[in-house]
C-alpha cells in the first residue's frame, strides 16, 4: 500500500493490525497474508521491496525521515526513498549518517544515543526509533 | 608420526589446489605481487574512479565480486556512488590477493566476514587456507577516491574525505553535537570559516580512522569521549621525518574514559591526498610498553587501477603530509 505525498514517493509499512501474520516474508514479488485467522491469496506486488511486517512508525514520520535523508544526500527528486531503503545503499557515508541523525534530532526534538544510532540501517529503523524516543520522552 | 605425515600431505595438496588457480580470468592479466609490509610499515592503496573509464574493465571488475556483493551493488542508487562502491570491493580484493607470496590467490575467491563488533576482516577458513598472512586492512571511499590501508600484525583504520566537503549543518553546531569539549574549543577559536570547515573535516577523518582502527564500532568510542590533537615534538635529527623543520607534529588521542592512557598505543598520519582528499591513517603501535615517542609511521602509497597499472606515489606531490610523524618510503 503506497501513499504518495507531494513529489516524493514514500511507501508506508503495514500497520499494527497485521501483527498477527507469520514472521518475515521471503519472496520478493508475492506476499501472502493471514489476517485474523483468515488467509488471503497471494498479492502480487509489481516491484515491491520486501515488506517488514512490524508495528511500525506513522506514515508521516517515515515521510519526514525520507525528506531529511533526501535533503542530506542531495538525491535527485525522482529517487525513490522508502522505509526499506538502506542508508548505505543510498550513498550515505558515516558523515552523512551523523548529519542525518542530527537533522532528525532537530526535527523531532529528540536525542539519539550512539548505541541506538548504530543499529539504524534503513529509513524504517530511523522512523521506528524516533517514535520510540518521542514516546519515551512524553511518558 | 602418522599425523605429521598426513598433515604434510594435505598441506602439499592444498598448496597445489591454491596454486592451480592462476588463470582466474583469462581476460585479466595477473596482479603485480607485492611484499607484505613489515612491522610499523603501512601500505596505502587508492583508486581514482574518474581514471577508470573502460566499461569492459568495470564489467570484468564486477565478475570478481561475491554474489552478496553483487546484490548489494545492484541495490545502490546513483551511478557515481555505485562505481566507487564497486571499486572499493575490487580494491580490497585485489590488494589482499597481491600479498600472497607462496601461491597466487584468486581475488574472487577471497571471503570476508565481520568481527562481533562489525569490523570487516578476511575469512581465511573457507578460502585459501594455507596461505594466510597476518594482514590487517581497512577501506574507505568517497565518490571520487577509493582507498585501502594494509598493515601486518597491528590493526589499522583509515578514512578519506573530500577536502571540499561541506556540511549541511552549521560547523560549530555539528562539533558541539559530536566532538569533545576540547575539540570544540579549538574549532571555535578559528575565526576564518573556511579554515574552520577544513579543520573540522580533518578532525573528522582522524576520529573516524581511530574508531575504525579500534574496531569496536561507533558506540564503543563515542566521538565526544576522546580528543585528538596535534602535539609538537622537538626532534634532534633534521632528516628523520618528511618535514624539514626541527619540530614535527605528532597526533595524539586522549580519552576521557580512559585514565590508563591506553590511547598512547595509537599512531596517526594525516595526508593531503591527490590534491583532493584528506586521508587519515591510524595504526596500533606494535610494542606499547612505554610507547616510544617520536617513531614515525613508515608509509608507502600506491595509486592503482587494478590489473592495469600501479604507481608508487609516496614522496611525490600526490601525498603531502599534513601532520603526524610520517616517513614516506
Amino acid at each position: 500500500m503506497a501513499s504518495v505525498t507531494g513529489t516524493s514517493a514514500c511507501m508506508t509499512s503495514l500497520s499494527c493490525s497485521f501483527k498477527q501474520t507469520q514472521g518475515r516474508i521471503s519472496s520478493v514479488n508475492s506476499v501472502s497474508l493471514s489476517i485474523n485467522g483468515k488467509s488471503f491469496p497471494s498479492l502480487r506486488m509489481r516491484s515491491a521491496p520486501r515488506f517488514r511486517v512490524s508495528c511500525a512508525a506513522k506514515p508521516e514520520t517515515v515521510d519526514k525521515v525520507c525528506q531529511i535523508v533526501k535533503k542530506q544526500l542531495a538525491l535527485p527528486a525522482d529517487t525513490t526513498v522508502t522505509g526499506e531503503s538502506k542508508f548505505a545503499a543510498l550513498g550515505a557515508d558515516s558523515l552523512d549518517t551523523v548529519e542525518i541523525v542530527m537533522g532528525l534530532e532537530e526535527e523531532f526534538g529528540i536525542s539519539v544515543e550512539e548505541e541506538s544510532a548504530q543499529t539504524i540501517s534503513t529509513v524504517q529503523d530511523a522512523a521506528d526509533l524516533i517514535e520510540k524516543l518521542i514516546e519515551t520522552k512524553s511518558a | 608420526m602418522f599425523s605429521f605425515v598426513s598433515k604434510r600431505l594435505s598441506l602439499m595438496m592444498m598448496t597445489k589446489v591454491c596454486c592451480f588457480q592462476r588463470n582466474f580470468s583469462s581476460a585479466l592479466p595477473p596482479l603485480v605481487p607485492v611484499k607484505l609490509p613489515s612491522k610499523m610499515e603501512t601500505h596505502f592503496w587508492y583508486v581514482l574512479p574518474d581514471e577508470v573509464k573502460s566499461e569492459s574493465l568495470l564489467s570484468q571488475y564486477s565478475e570478481l565480486l561475491s554474489p552478496r556483493e553483487k546484490k548489494n551493488l545492484y541495490h545502490m542508487q546513483g551511478d557515481q556512488f555505485k562505481k566507487s562502491a564497486l571499486l572499493a570491493r575490487v580494491l580490497v580484493r585485489t590488494t589482499i590477493a597481491r600479498y600472497q607470496t607462496n601461491c597466487q590467490v584468486n581475488p574472487r575467491s577471497l571471503k570476508f566476514k565481520k568481527t562481533i563488533y562489525g569490523k570487516p576482516e578476511v575469512d581465511w577458513e573457507n578460502g585459501d587456507k594455507w596461505c594466510p598472512p597476518p594482514l590487517h586492512f581497512n577501506i574507505s571511499h568517497t565518490s571520487s577516491l577509493v582507498a585501502c590501508g594494509v598493515t601486518v600484525n597491528v590493526p589499522i583504520g583509515i578514512d578519506v574525505e573530500e577536502k571540499q566537503r561541506r556540511l549541511k549543518n552549521k560547523i560549530l553546531a555539528f562539533a558541539k553535537r559530536y566532538f569533545s569539549p576540547d575539540e570544540v574549543k579549538l574549532l571555535t577559536a578559528i575565526s576564518d570559516p573556511e579554515i574552520q570547515r577544513q579543520e573540522l573535516i580533518k578532525l573528522w577523518t582522524l576520529k573516524e580512522a581511530y574508531v575504525k582502527a579500534v574496531g569496536r564500532g561507533f558506540s564503543a568510542a563515542p566521538f565526544n569521549t576522546f580528543t585528538i590533537r596535534a602535539r609538537v615534538v622537538k626532534m634532534g635529527g633534521f632528516h628523520h621525518f618528511d618535514t624539514q623543520h626541527s619540530e614535527a607534529s605528532e597526533i595524539v588521542v586522549e580519552s576521557s574514559d580512559d585514565p590508563e592512557n591506553l590511547t598512547r598505543n595509537w599512531q596517526f598520519a594525516l595526508l593531503d591526498l591527490a590534491g583532493s582528499h584528506y586521508a587519515a591513517i591510524c595504526i596500533e603501535k606494535e610494542n606499547s610498553a612505554g610507547g616510544e615517542a617520536g617513531v614515525p609511521m613508515r608509509l608507502t602509497v600506491w595509486k592503482t587501477i587494478p590489473f592495469v597499472e600501479d604507481e608508487r606515489v609516496s614522496g611525490t606531490g600526490a601525498v603531502v603530509p599534513i601532520s603526524g610523524l610520517i616517513k614516506q618510503l
